[in-house]
């Protein structure tokens, strides 16, 4: 059920609303973005600086292990160059020192065998490694400590520096074809006595003698030790293993400036060779052509340090993972914990919000009931008092609504006031308030509306509302409504006046015929006050056996005798007295209360005809007046065939009286109603005639058996022409038609004369006698 | 291990012996020091440090010299085989890296067996090897252990 509700002093009540989606996998924005208590969220932050310091210190760590990495490697690379450095400068000296011993030996004796005297005596570096050899001027090796003696060298480098300068010289790297290995040659000039160049003193040994002190703890795989001659030519370069000789190499690029005295710098940069990024330093030897380089490669020296790195950060990771689950976990624990607090919390509201919407809703349509309504108008006669403004009420009651209920079943009836609660709400304003107060009423309060052509133009568009078709119970059906109205302060200052007047206005505009609007007005209320004590009343007079029958006579006209009676209703009431028909019989009408009276009429009148047949009278005939609703009543039939069988009075003996008015609603119902009655057996008289419009076709198309001119049209007959010719013509039409035509209100002598001479039939009213309660018939 | 590698082993093991067997037969080389050594036997492994200039003692604190056969001797390559297994370019790398860095020099060379025998008799620190049919009564051959 949704229920929309119409302003409450404007604002607008909101509709119960279901329970929350609290269900569900709950999503990072449900869980960050709903309510987050104080606790959790310095739970959250505590987590949050918890994560952070963790990850600044291990970044930290990591930054630093790299810093020291690199400072270390930095100065390895210083400490094991300069101990390369001292190592190439002792080993290149002791070669110098021992190719000095044979120069100066040859150029003090020039004995052959000079070199195999030094060789013992120890001077000459060991054979084990070295070969030492003299060559003459001419190139030729006149000794050695190796079998190579008569070999020339004359077009070796190292024997032509020597021709030209008197200062160590060493070779490029060059292949001994025999060992298949690089070899590097030393050379010092022998001088004759005269300083001319007398031939060279020489030693070789294998180039990977100056990078043996390779060692894989300190230089790795990828590290670099190498000579280089001031050429810029390596003499040997060892990484790992790999030992190359030969290679030229940008000379500058490794010792910028070969000048500088201080001690060089490391530097970080990728050796063109092989593309390793190192830390090197080479360093120009002081006293002889060489260059020694030493580098330590960045990624070998790092490799402990990335090692690190990783196993930081996969703890960290790990740890993060670790410290987000807990968290998370406790996180979610207390929020469920929140969470079904809260909804406990919620349910206790809208439980709270539901009693109190269906205590001031109906529960039907939504509407606010009339316990509701009552504080409404309460607040508004308040307000309107305070601020000496008016406003109005529209009470509306819907006009057959029980017929519907009755035939199309209550839900159809549940069905169309929900419709019409809506169509209210729609053709009302915000600031209008539209209550149903039980059944088929509903009052509406308007707030700002005070003038009567206002009011009228509401009225009519609430009509007008109401009255388009509507779809129930699959057939179209148009309903009306009546519609009272009261305004405030005029016609009442408080709730129950403005409530009832309104009421009472929406009576008169019912009996103003439905589908209508009325507005109160002081006499409608003496009417009303009436009408009401009336209305109690004629139930209680029901109950209590208040009605009575009188009856009138029906005189033959010729022989004066005793025809027939007319049964008239009168209601014995124990204060007023005496009731007439015409002051209960409207209201018993509209009520519906006809129908039970009608029944208890025709029993006690059929009752009474058999009675008199059983007290010794001759028998005759009894009528009874039928209204309208009694009419087109269902259980009309039903009724008369009871009451006829109960008594059995012949039907004969029964006559029933319609006014001829009606047959005008709905003829050929009407018609169908009388051929059903005349069926029974009972006869059917045509009453009130010539008040209406009945016209000759009627009278042709159905055979009434007595026909009663009313008593206004012979009132004057004796004295009006019109009314004594109108009389004349209605006993003809009748006589035509073969009716027994009677007059009723006969109450001159001249009356009486005038019909005798004008064939009526029968004669009924004062001038024979006046109704009476059941007496002896004569 | 599996099957596959230890038949390698195996096989490479077997090779081995019949090697040294062919050398043996060939040229069967044993250690020696003077007839007058105090020392009586030796471990291989204190050999082969000696002569590769690891150790200068020998296991009862005596000063050590070791003596090479010349470089064209086959016997010196079988020696250096048998107790360090050694290659001759090997044993060469060791003796340049030992020399360049300062922290040795390689034992002196002699000739021929006869200048060995000779050496080995001026005193009896000194170490070396012959082949097995150069011993005679000067020199006394040390069991290795």
């Amino acid at each position: 059920m949704t229920a929309q509700v119409k302003g409450d002093d404007g604002q607008q009540q909101a509709p119960i609303t279901p329970p929350r989606d609290d269900e569900g996998p709950p999503s990072l924005t449900k869980l960050l973005g709903s309510r987050i208590s104080i606790v959790q969220g310095i739970f959250l932050a505590m987590v949050s600086v918890i994560l952070i310091a963790l990850w600044l210190t291990t970044l930290q760590l990591i930054e630093s292990s790299f810093a020291a990495a690199k400072i270390n490697a930095s100065r390895a690379t210083g400490e094991l160059a300069h101990t390369y450095e001292a190592q190439v400068v002792r080993a290149v000296r002791e070669i110098d020192q021992a190719l000095n011993v044979l120069k100066r030996s040859y150029e003090f004796d020039t004995d052959q065998e000079m070199l195999a005297l030094i060789d013992d005596w120890g001077l000459l570096l060991t054979d084990f490694l070295f070969v030492s050899s003299i060559a003459d001027a001419k190139g030729n090796v006149t000794s050695s400590t190796q079998a190579i003696v008569g070999t020339n060298i004359a077009d070796q480098d190292y024997f032509r520096a020597q021709v030209e300068s008197d200062q160590l010289a060493i070779s490029h790297a060059w292949l001994n074809p025999a060992s298949k290995t690089w070899k590097l040659t030393f050379s010092r000039r022998i001088n004759t006595p005269d300083g001319a160049f007398a031939g060279i003193a020489y030693t070789s040994v294998d180039a990977s003698y100056f990078v043996s002190g390779y060692e894989d703890a300190q230089l790795g795989q990828r590290g670099v030790l190498g000579l280089i001659g001031t050429d810029g030519v390596f003499r040997v370069r060892r990484s790992g293993e790999k030992v190359v000789s030969g290679e030229k190499t940008d000379y500058r690029q490794l010792i910028p400036d070969a000048e500088a005295l201080e001690e060089q710098e490391v530097r970080l940069f990728k050796h063109s060779w092989d593309q390793v990024q190192r830390y090197t330093l080479a360093t120009q030897l002081y006293e002889f052509p060489l260059a020694v380089i030493l580098g330590l490669s960045e990624e070998e020296q790092l490799q402990a340090s990335v090692a690190l790195r990783r196993l930081y950060l996969q703890r960290a990771g790990a740890t993060s993972v670790l410290i987000l689950l807990i968290a998370g976990l406790v996180f979610y624990l207390s929020r469920q914990l929140q969470r079904s607090r809260q909804r406990i919390l919620d349910e206790q509201v809208s439980h709270a919000q539901r009693v109190e919407y269906l205590a001031y809703h109906d529960g039907l349509t939504g509407l606010p009931n009339r316990s509701y309504f009552s504080q409404l108008l309460n607040r508004g006669i308040g307000e309107a008092k305070r601020y000496e403004r008016r406003f109005a009420l529209l009470f509306l009651d819907l006009d057959r609504f029980k017929i519907i209920n009755d035939t199309l079943g209550h839900d159809a009836g549940d069905e169309l006031l929900i419709e019409v609660a809506k169509r209210l709400n729609q053709a009302l304003r915000e600031t209008d308030t539209v209550a149903r107060l039980g059944g088929d009423e509903f009052v509406v309060l308007l707030p700002e509306m005070n003038e009567e052509a206002q009011l009228s133009a509401v009225a009519r568009k609430v009509l007008s509302a109401v009255g388009q078709p509507f779809r129930l119970a699959e057939q179209d059906l148009r309903i009306t409504v009546s519609i009272g109205i009261s305004v405030f302060p005029g016609d009442g200052e408080d709730e129950q006046t403005l409530l009832k007047n309104a009421d009472i206005a929406m009576y008169h505009a019912k009996e103003g015929g439905k589908n209508n609007y009325a507005f109160y007005s002081e006499e409608l209320n003496a009417d009303s006050l009436e009408r009401l004590a009336l209305e109690s009343s004629l139930r209680q007079a029901l109950d209590e056996d208040q009605f009575v029958l009188f009856y009138q006579e029906k005189h033959d006209i010729h022989s004066n005798k005793i025809t027939g009676a007319e049964a008239l209703l009168r209601w014995q009431h124990p204060n007023l007295g005496l009731v007439l028909p015409h002051q209960f019989l409207p209201l018993a009408e509209e009520t519906g209360l006809i129908i039970p009276i009608g029944k208890w009429v025709l029993e006690t009148a059929c009752h009474q005809a058999v009675d008199w047949i059983a007290q010794g009278q001759a028998p005759r005939c009894v009528s009874i007046n039928l209204t309208a609703r009694q009419f087109t009543d269902a259980h009309l039939l039903g009724d008369i065939r009871e009451a006829l069988q109960s008594t059995g009075l012949d039907p004969q003996l029964l006559e029933l009286e319609i006014s001829e008015n009606l047959l005008l609603s709905d003829f050929d119902r009407g018609l169908d109603i009388l051929h059903h009655i005349k069926a029974l057996g009972v006869r059917i008289a045509i009453g009130n005639f010539g008040t209406g419009y009945t016209s000759l076709s009627t009278l042709e198309t159905f055979q009434f058996d007595t026909l009663k001119i009313d008593g206004s049209v012979i009132r004057d007959v004796t004295r009006e022409d019109s009314d004594r010719q109108l009389t004349e013509a209605i006993i003809a039409v009748g006589r035509a038609m073969a009716m027994t035509i009677v007059a009723e209100g006969v109450e001159t002598r001249e009356q009486a004369e005038f019909l005798l001479n004008s064939s009526c039939d029968q004669v009924q009213g004062f001038y024979y006698d006046k109704p009476s309660p059941s007496k002896r018939l004569n | 291990m599996n099957s596959t590698q230890g038949c390698k082993q195996l096989l490479r093991l077997a090779l081995l012996a019949t090697c040294l067997a062919v050398a043996n037969v060939q040229a069967e080389v044993v250690v020696v020091v003077a007839a007058n050594s105090p020392v009586s036997s030796i471990s291989r492994s204190d050999v082969a440090k000696i002569f590769l200039g690891k150790s200068r003692r020998f296991a009862d604190g005596s000063r050590a010299i070791p003596l090479n056969q010349s470089e064209s001797n086959t016997a010196r390559e079988i020696f250096y085989r048998q107790v360090s297994g050694k290659s001759p370019a090997q044993v060469k790398a060791h003796w340049a890296k030992l020399i360049f860095t300062g922290r040795g020099q390689p034992p002196k060379e002699a000739s021929n067996s006869a200048k060995i025998k000779q050496l080995l008799t001026k005193n009896t620190g000194n170490i070396s090897y012959l082949n097995l049919s150069a011993v005679d009564d000067s020199v006394k051959v040390l069991p290795l252990k």
